[in-house]
């Protein structure tokens, strides 16, 4: 009777929080549960997953929080400015339902999810202010949608051609705009030795993912794809320190597993180079499916992971504006997205990836409504094809409605892997 | 062990191992006259001899006065003398190439030094965009062929004898390197005939512009230095090298962001395994800053003697764990 009472006075928000626990607790339970015992140090992550989005909490309610719409802001500054960045990428297929009313039906989810979390202004940690790199159309188009809900969303100019000089000086000054917006905003002026801090710090969080990367190198890979999503994921919106600290005891734990040689998959597992339109928590779906099917994710080469965290910053002069323009040299020059004219840094990257990753196969994943991973997957299919490698495309979106379809198809790319193996051997 | 001498090589900080290369190189050189040492004219840097004290001398100065030899002297028996300058000039070049730029030369090392000045005054340099660029590093071409032609004109007695050492007279290294040593004397024009007056006072305004343009633009000089266009000529028959493999780049831009010669193939070229551009100094900071095992390695002999690695970059640029302040 009670039960009954309670839902009865259940606001929408309400409910959308319960579905999104929902949604976030089944991936955590199938990445706790599913597989081999996951790494202790894992259960930082699966903890902060659940405080922020079973219950709520929010991490940042001391901080000017600044909202990302993608990885070209340099979270650098941002930090140095004594703000928190918070990607505003989103996976839950609650928030994707709303933002399909506010957007074109064939849109891309995660940019339909991004929207639809910020029109239900029932956000935790609510970002005082978007940055929205003009990246892909729907992103860019996002962001003045956004702004229809009261938010001050500014574009930051990004190019599309990254191999031009004019690129380079346009992006360049682009982030000298940003920074000088984002300190008269914050009131704060950007000095020298706080970004020298900031980017040492960022290099050092960079180092420790480096260090994860070259133990799934090995033959016994100590950690899931799955749970390095959760850990790059957290890295969104995480406080860093924190997440410093609980990645230093990961890397230690995975450093003493590899020693004993734990592998988190089966013996003859094929090992998978993941590509195309990013997982998002808790949008695991296609990367939870290869994990199901005894296959295991040894690298990825998307926006919210590898992406995210191999380029790093180097500089010559530490003055403030070598360190800004060196910053954004590798937010654009490294950067693989296929929103760029030129695909061929990707092509080469995941190459790479397979390369030293020793890995079976690649799978491809676009979400249903991004053009431009749509647009160029054939070729990538064709550049693997002349390497001899392996690589299925698949098409999904945030539903939990295809499952079956889906898993019949990668376990069939699987099992191919696994025959290949064999025959090899 | 040998791995660990390997590490201790790619981790090490450039930097600071070579500007100690160059300190002890300038003194070798600016002032090697007062030790008594003499490492012969046939050098490959601009150690210019119109300083009385250097340890060794540019050999753009004897070439120049060889190559405007009447032929019939030439092909006589100073011909095994110039031969044999010739040679030793050469081995010079396949030695270490542009390493002297980067490494030995004390005009290069001269620019550095005024670029600390820079830095420590706290201004930042300056740079040119790519057309400039492009257009300005062809100069280097054109003081060449001023070594190389103007003497063989007046061997074929087009040119009087005025125009001896054309280049010489014009470089600006003949005008700042004796300031070492004290000696001023090279700040004047020479009125002896109206060439010399132009040459030297073309010399006066080169040297002016090195000082200023070397103080905004890190090594301004080298962009137009002849010395250097000759290097590259030699270049692919040098022992060292400065190799890339493209596979292994991401194109991040470090190289290229940290490069005092701006040169951006250095970043962008994935497919040519050697990546020394006409430019380039062989300073090996782009091997320095790069983030990617291997992905650029400076070799002798072909065996990798200086690997840019993932650690030795986080050594250099100073990333490590974060102490103290963390903020919750
Ligand atoms: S997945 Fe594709 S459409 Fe969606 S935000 Fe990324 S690039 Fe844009
Ligand atoms: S290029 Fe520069 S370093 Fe090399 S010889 Fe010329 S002045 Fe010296
Ligand atoms: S003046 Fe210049 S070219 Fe002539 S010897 Fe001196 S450094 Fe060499
Ligand atoms: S620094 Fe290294 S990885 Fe980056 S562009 Fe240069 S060579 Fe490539
Ligand atoms: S390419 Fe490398 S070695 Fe050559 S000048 Fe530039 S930083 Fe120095």
């Amino acid at each position: 009777m009670s039960n009954r009472l309670n839902r009865e006075i259940e606001t929408p928000a309400e409910k959308q929080n319960r579905h999104k626990a929902m949604e976030a607790i089944t991936v955590l339970n199938t990445l706790k549960e599913s597989f081999k015992e996951p790494p202790k140090a894992m259960g930082y992550f699966y903890d902060l997953f659940e405080e922020v989005y079973c219950h709520q909490k929010a991490l940042h309610s001391d901080k000017v929080k600044v909202g990302t719409m993608c990885i070209q802001i340099p979270s650098e500054i941002i930090y140095a400015l004594d703000g928190v960045p918070i990607r505003l990428c989103n996976g839950f297929y609650t928030d994707d339902e709303i933002g399909s009313d506010l957007l074109p039906q064939k849109s891309c989810p995660l940019v339909k999810a991004s929207v639809g979390h910020l029109a239900s202004k029932n956000i935790t940690d609510r970002p005082d202010m978007i940055y929205s790199p003009t990246t892909c159309d729907q992103k860019t188009k996002a962001g003045s949608t956004i702004e229809g809900f009261g938010y001050d969303v500014v574009d930051v100019d990004f190019p599309r051609t990254k191999e031009s000089e004019i690129s380079r000086e346009f992006f360049r000054r682009s982030i000298r705009g940003f920074s000088a917006d984002l300190s008269a905003k914050t009131g704060k002026k950007l000095s020298r030795k706080k970004l020298r801090a900031s980017i040492s710090k960022i290099g050092y969080a960079q180092s420790l993912y480096h260090q994860l990367s070259e133990l799934r190198k090995s033959s016994a890979v100590p950690i899931l794809g799955n749970d390095m999503f959760l850990v790059t994921n957290a890295f969104f919106f995480d406080r860093i320190d924190s997440w410093i600290e609980a990645t230093e005891a990961l890397v230690e734990e995975l450093e003493q597993r590899a020693k004993e040689k734990v592998h988190a998959a089966g013996r003859v597992s094929p090992r998978i180079v993941y590509t195309g339109s990013p997982p998002i928590f808790p949008n695991y779906k296609i990367p939870l499916i290869i994990e199901e099917s005894d296959a295991i994710i040894v690298a990825d080469e998307t926006c919210s992971s590898n992406r995210m965290f191999n380029d790093r910053v180097a500089v010559d002069e530490w003055f403030v504006n070598d360190m800004i323009d060196s910053l954004a040299d590798k937010y654009l020059k490294a950067c693989t997205c296929p929103v760029f004219t030129k695909n061929d840094d990707r092509i080469r990257r995941i190459i790479e990836l397979v390369k030293s990753h020793n890995a079976d196969g690649v799978i491809y994943q676009a979400f249903a409504g991004c053009t431009v991973y749509e647009l160029e997957q054939r070729s990538v299919l064709e550049a693997m094809e002349k390497e001899g490698i392996s690589i299925l495309y698949i098409e999904s979106d945030y539903s939990p409605s295809q499952h079956g379809q889906l898993s019949t198809r990668v376990e069939a790319f699987v099992e191919s892997l696994k025959i290949k193996n064999r025959k090899r051997r | 062990m040998k791995r660990k001498v390997k590490d201790l090589i790619n981790n090490m900080n450039l930097a600071k191992v070579r500007f100690w290369i160059q300190l002890v190189s300038f003194i070798l050189f600016v002032y090697g006259g007062y030790f008594a040492v003499d490492l012969g004219s046939k050098l490959p840097i601009f150690a210019c001899p119109y300083n009385a004290q250097s340890g060794g001398a540019c050999y753009l100065m004897p070439l120049q006065h060889q190559l405007a030899m009447p032929a019939k002297i030439l092909l006589g028996g100073a011909g095994i003398a110039v031969l044999f300058g010739v040679l030793t000039f050469l081995f010079w070049f396949i030695f270490l190439n542009k390493a002297w730029c980067g490494y030995v030369c004390p005009f290069g090392t001269f620019q550095d030094w005024l670029t600390a000045l820079r830095k420590s005054l706290g201004i930042r340099y300056s740079t040119y965009t790519q057309q400039q660029f492009e257009k300005l590093s062809k100069i280097k071409y054109i003081f060449l062929a001023i070594v190389l032609m103007v003497p063989l004109l007046i061997g074929v007695g087009v040119l009087g004898g005025e125009w001896s050492s054309a280049f010489c007279q014009i470089c600006p290294a003949r005008i700042i390197s004796p300031m070492f040593s004290g000696d001023f004397s090279q700040w004047a024009i020479d009125f002896s005939t109206k060439t010399a007056m132009v040459l030297t006072a073309i010399g006066m305004i080169f040297a002016g512009l090195f000082l200023a343009g070397s103080f905004v633009k890190k090594r301004f000089f080298c962009f137009f230095c002849p010395m250097s266009a000759l290097h590259f000529i030699f270049a692919r028959s040098s022992i060292v090298k400065l190799r890339k493999e493209g596979s292994k780049c991401t194109r991040c831009g470090d190289c290229y962001s940290v490069c005092d010669m701006q040169i951006k193939d250095i970043a962008d070229d994935v497919t040519s395994t050697d990546i020394l551009r006409d430019d380039c100094i062989l300073c090996l900071k782009c091997v320095a800053a790069c983030p990617e095992d291997d992905a650029l390695h400076f070799d002798i002999l072909n065996l990798k003697a200086f690997s840019s690695t993932r650690q030795g970059f986080e050594k250099r640029m100073g990333i490590e764990k974060p102490k103290g302040d963390r903020d919750e």
